[in-house]
């Protein structure tokens, strides 16, 4: 009786949506939990973790795992996971692992020293492979759960890239491809938590490893991956066919919530940093007051509301991600906000002269929140004096022109990395900018600054925690009192998902994990942490 | 036999045009392949790796020249490269693994268009001024109708609203692709709503063709004296006049047949259907250089091939033409 009366529950759980339903199972299987992570029209065959788009996701993480785990939500915190602890030695340019005893491949092999020495090794011989341009010189085994790694270079702040960014492949099986950037790898065999059970151009499958080495675990049995371009992904959140996506959804309390809060849940902790890009190659962008008078005369909570719908928050003024970068934070700015002072900003324009203060606002015509933001943007501007013309182009010709510096203000975003400091050092350090019509790969707007340059050198100089935060405060400072960039608001990390099936999900009160189905290798993080709902 | 050797020639240049623009376009498109993966990445991508990247795509910075020369002859070879966007997929791979079903949904859908459009428009020529009449406001309203507003609206009366047909995918998750009954119940399943969207929009275009020139045509002496003779109506209306009236509508069909291929690239959107058109939007979007070649390509041919067979129709259909050749 007792049991039926389970059966009955669970069929009642699961609603009548799904064709075959638990009937044909025995009652204590778990669902499987559907998950839309990228859009996609049709998935290519390709499971190998070192490529960049035409990989499935899930390849990394839920199939390969790295040797620690970074909380980018928890700047500092790290998590052992496939090695138990490092140690630099040789002051910065050799890294030693100790690896956690046990683990297996799923093909049954034991996971060993030599597979992480072949993984960086093979970084080192293929260079497209290596996208963190890791300075590898050598890499081996020196015990069977001891690999040291060697670099050309101090690199105490790759740790996160060596670490956390280089998922470990089997040398057993890798070691046969001639050419493993061109290898598909279409019957993975990785350490983590669930295999590749099933592939269609529509849809693939991932089952649980069972002999998987954190014990019991995972819980979701199987993990189902359905195409879906960006407006069927729409419609199939609106009918309740997607347990976790993470998508942009233009109205998400009527298609997704749908006036249950406690079921549909979504979460949008900040993955990185808005801000307005000066050219500073432009002469009276370059100076100072005019850069403080525009953001004193920029409303960033309006844009927040109406432009970004409110999903996401407006910036500490260092454009530290908080909260979470409270310790990268300058003591004396821990409480500082952004205000606006129309007054004050045409007192500091006085010098100016007016004809001078017209710019054109370069933004990506298909990023439709940035184009109102620039709309906002340039109203708040006119109250002070300052003509700018919006101007919305192709996406290519926005990067292109934005690399090359052939523009006066753009908008732009900056990935927050494990640590404020990737950030920073991707917005403002002086070894990235290039001269107009060369195209730059960071710094676009062109900040040439002695002090900032030298501390995110020392920041990349020690392995000290509390010496890296001085160091990241310093360019917080930077931030607030010269203002190389004007941050705007945070760029939110999409994560929708719903607690019919699953419980657990990183929230704003326990941000174990970035909790975007497409953050990788945080996903199968977040899958660690679900248990079936009971109810 | 002259006329069909100069027609020959003449697809041989313009394939060689078609092939050479083919090999322009992508590169007078502003930005570069590698810096988009880097912009789109956000972060993860370190700019030291960007050299490294740039030559496994295979991206050059060898002259123009140097580039065409090395463009003809991998296509000499069948080598249409790999794409950027699936790396490392060959380009020909996802060709194939799309145009299937763009072929088949928009090809029928097409065929089917044509067929029902001309045999009512010859229809409506020939009872002009009774009831069918009325269909000519609704065609040309149709006509007007921009493809993607009846597909959007088809979607939401059946797809999302009634919710009797799927709204995306070419077949549905529970079922593996293979030869299959229910793998084919699937597919057509699926491919319903999206032909409907191809056969309402462009039947229009047929029906008002065939309509006027089937008008004009029963005008004829040739019309007139055949009905003289006392030979019954439908012999008539077919063997004489739809016969000679359907002349411009064979181009017309053999033109869209061509571009059959290149998907209708909007309902491939709206339906998420996962043919050449869905992929010519994502190789554009990624400034994919080979994958864009190689679409293109295949649309260019494909067009010359339709184009050459309503020329061989038209021998076959006009007397004139053979007249000529001899």
């Amino acid at each position: 009786m007792k049991r039926c009366l389970a059966v009955l529950l669970a069929l009642a759980l699961a609603g009548c949506s799904s064709s075959g339903g638990p009937t044909g199972k025995n009652s204590t299987s778990a669902p499987p939990l559907v998950i839309h992570a990228v859009d996609a029209g049709t998935f290519q065959e390709d499971f190998n973790p070192y490529h960049l788009e035409g990989v499935n996701f899930g390849t990394s993480g839920m199939i390969y795992e790295t040797l620690m785990y970074f909380n980018k939500l928890k700047p500092g915190e790290i998590v052992p996971w496939l090695a138990l602890k490092y140690e630099w030695s040789d002051k910065g340019k050799s890294l030693t692992f100790t690896l956690r005893p046990g683990v297996k491949w799923t093909d049954g092999q034991p996971f060993t020293a030599d597979d992480v020495a072949f993984t960086f090794q093979m970084l080192k011989d293929h260079a497209q492979l290596n996208t963190s341009a890791l300075e590898i010189k050598d890499a081996q085994a020196l015990a069977p759960d001891k690999v040291r790694v060697d670099f050309k270079t101090t690199s105490y702040a790759k740790l996160y890239n060596i670490a956390g960014g280089s998922p470990i492949v089997p040398k057993h099986l890798w070691d046969k491809q001639q050419d493993p950037a061109t290898f598909t790898n279409a019957k993975p065999v990785g350490t983590g938590p669930y295999k590749l059970s099933k592939f269609s151009a529509q849809l693939y499958e991932m089952e649980k490893n069972p002999s998987y080495w954190q014990p019991g675990k995972p819980e979701v049995p199987l993990l189902r991956f359905p195409a879906y371009t960006a407006n069927a992904l729409q419609t199939a959140l609106q009918q309740g066919e997607v347990d976790w996506a993470g998508a942009f959804v233009p109205d998400i309390q009527k298609i997704f919530v749908q006036g249950k809060p406690e079921q549909n849940k979504f979460f949008f902790p900040p993955e990185g940093l808005v801000s307005l890009l000066p050219n500073l190659t432009n002469p009276v962008l370059a100076k100072p007051e005019v850069r403080q008078a525009m953001s004193l005369a920029i409303d960033r909570d309006k844009i927040v509301r109406v432009a970004e719908r409110g999903y996401t928050k407006v910036a500490h003024p260092t454009g530290v991600p908080m909260p979470g970068g409270e310790a990268y934070v300058p003591p004396q700015y821990k409480d500082a906000a952004f205000q606006v002072d129309v007054a004050k900003a045409k007192e500091l324009l006085k010098g100016v002269n007016p004809a001078d203060l017209k710019f054109t606002l370069l933004v990506p015509s298909p990023f439709t929140d940035w184009v109102n933001a620039a709309q906002l943007i340039r109203e708040d501007l006119a109250k002070v004096g300052i003509t700018v013309e919006t101007r919305g182009v192709a996406f290519q010709d926005w990067v292109s022109k934005v690399g090359k510096g052939d523009y006066d203000l753009s908008i732009r975003g900056a990935e927050a990395g494990p640590t404020p400091y990737f950030q920073m050092r991707f917005m403002l350090f002086g070894g990235l900018a290039k001269p107009v019509g060369e195209a730059a790969s960071g710094n676009y707007e062109r900040w040439k600054d002695a002090e900032t340059d030298r501390l995110i050198e020392e920041y990349a100089a020690t392995d000290d925690l509390a010496e890296q935060q001085k160091a990241t405060q310093g360019l917080g400072r930077i931030m607030v009192e010269k203002l190389p960039q004007l941050p705007l608001f945070y760029s939110p990390g999409w994560a929708q998902f719903r607690t019919t099936k699953y419980v657990g999900w990183p929230s704003e009160q326990d941000p174990y994990a970035m909790p975007s189905p497409y953050a990788s290798p945080d996903a199968a993080v977040v899958l660690l942490h679900l248990k079936p709902a009971v109810k | 036999m002259r006329f069909l050797a100069r027609r020959l020639g003449f697809y041989l240049l313009t394939a060689w045009a078609a092939v050479t623009l083919n090999f322009l376009i992508p590169r007078l498109m502003p930005g570069d392949p590698v810096e988009l993966l880097v912009a789109r990445m956000k972060g993860n991508v370190d700019p030291a790796a960007i050299d490294a990247m740039r030559r496994a795509f295979g991206i050059s910075d060898a002259n123009l020249w140097q580039q065409y020369l090395d463009y003809l002859g991998n296509l000499a070879q069948g080598e249409l490269g790999r794409s950027i966007t699936f790396f490392p997929a060959e380009v020909s791979t996802v060709i194939a693994g799309s145009l299937p079903w763009t072929v088949g949904l928009v090809g029928v859908a097409t065929l089917i268009s044509y067929l029902m459009g001309t045999s009512l428009g010859v229809l409506m020529a020939w009872k002009r001024g009774t009831w069918l009449d009325g269909v000519l406001p609704a065609a040309t309203f149709m006509h007007a109708v921009p493809y993607f507003w009846v597909a959007l609206a088809l979607v939401f009366v059946f797809g999302v609203t009634l919710q009797w047909f799927p709204v995306s995918r070419a077949y549905g998750l529970d079922v593996m692709p293979g030869f299959t009954g229910e793998f084919a119940g699937s597919v057509v399943y699926h491919a319903a709503l999206p032909a409907v969207t191809i056969v309402v929009a462009s039947m229009a275009d047929r029906i008002l063709g065939m309509r006027n020139v089937m008008v004009t045509t029963l005008g004829e002496d040739y019309v007139v004296m055949a009905e003289a003779k006392g030979l019954t109506s439908r012999r008539v209306m077919w063997a004489y006049a739809a016969r000679n009236a359907i002349l411009p509508n064979i181009t017309s069909f053999a033109l869209s047949l061509g571009f059959v291929v290149g998907g209708s690239v909007l309902t491939e959107i709206v339906f998420s259907y996962p043919g050449i058109g869905s992929m010519l939007l994502k190789g554009v979007e990624n400034e994919d250089f080979p994958l864009m070649q190689g679409i293109f390509l295949v649309i260019s041919l494909a067009v010359l091939v339709a184009n050459f067979l309503a020329d061989l129709a038209y021998v076959v259909l006009d007397p004139r033409t053979r007249q000529e050749s001899e």
